[in-house]
């Protein structure tokens, strides 16, 4: 069953509908609030479900669900990493050599993500692991494109060094 | 946690019956206290002790009413089956308000006939738009072949 169609049925207040909605987006969800936070933490996904369930009736674009429900994930998200977001962004560096994203490994990434800033770590996170478009990217992080794409730049730099710090070779 | 568990603790908050307790609470308020006022403006000679408790019973219903209203828009937001269903349960209180202003105003001045009349074509809206919305949705879930 697609995406939409679920979302359509829980909108129609099917509640098997929501538990199907849980059952394919919860693993996401618990991964994506892991990965950013360093750590499980299943009140944050609890908030992340009980903002959904208010927001679904209102939801206008049933087929845009998945960067709905990250931008929710990502806002619980940032609650907890107040500090971590108040830090002032750097300023956009240029385009990498494909050296920097030849380095980006799926295994790799997800096991240095924790050394990165919040936003550089969000970004890359949607980017890579969540095999997300630039065009959803911003809008989950509600920036431009530009900004995600110097996100993701300054991120490569970043995780690539932290990569080299731990021995990886690049 | 399992998506299992989730929707254990989620479970209040999916409920049919606990948002449709809180719609209810929340028409039965409305329609207490505007029961309660039409008695009070249209009562000749009531003596102030009897005012100032009517306002104070207005005071509650209206309280109970807010509290009805803001769980099913901010806290449980109806699903458009709730909506319908809540709508209907708006149409019925509408109805035992106008009987009972009726009944119970020794006269029945115009104003009243205007407020029971606004007052009904808003809730026979409201149900007209949660069926509406209902429709679309169910139009959609057949093109998406559900």
């Amino acid at each position: 069953m697609s995406d939409e169609l679920m979302v359509v049925r829980c909108q129609l207040g099917e509640r098997d509908a929501f538990a199907e909605l849980v059952r394919a987006w919860h693993g996401r969800v618990e991964r994506y609030v892991a990965r950013m936070l360093g750590r499980r933490d299943d009140d944050v996904v609890q908030e992340v479900w009980l903002a959904v369930v208010r927001g679904l009736p209102k939801l206008r674009q049933p087929d845009r669900f998945g960067p709905w429900l990250y931008a929710i994930a990502r806002r619980a998200v940032m609650n907890r990493l107040r500090d971590a977001y108040a830090i002032p962004e750097p300023p956009p560096v240029d385009e990498l050599p494909d050296e920097a994203s030849a380095v980006v490994d799926r295994e790799l990434v997800a096991g240095a993500l924790a050394a990165l800033p919040a936003r550089e770590r969000e970004v890359l996170l949607l980017f890579h692991l969540e095999d997300l478009s630039l065009d959803v990217c911003a809008q989950i992080c509600a920036v431009p494109v530009g900004t995600v794409k110097s996100r993701l730049n300054r991120g490569r730099r970043l995780l690539r060094d932290e990569l080299l710090r731990k021995g990886y070779e690049a | 946690m399992t998506p299992e568990d989730l929707l254990g603790r989620l479970g209040t908050r999916l409920s049919l019956r606990r948002r449709m307790t809180y719609a209810g609470v929340g028409l039965t308020g409305l329609a207490g206290s505007a029961l309660i006022g039409v008695l009070w403006a249209t009562e000749p000679g009531l003596p102030a002790r009897t005012q100032a408790a009517f306002g104070v019973l207005v005071l509650i219903g209206l309280a109970w009413a807010t509290f009805g209203g803001w769980v099913v828009t901010r806290r449980m937001p109806l699903f458009a089956r709730d909506r319908v269903v809540a709508g209907w349960l708006g149409l019925i209180a509408w109805t035992i308000f106008a009987v009972g202003a009726v009944v119970i105003a020794p006269v029945v001045p115009t104003w009243l006939i205007v407020v029971v009349g606004a007052l009904g074509v808003v809730a026979a809206a409201n149900l007209g738009v949660a069926l509406r919305a209902r429709a679309a949705l169910l139009r959609r879930r057949a093109e998406l072949g559900g």
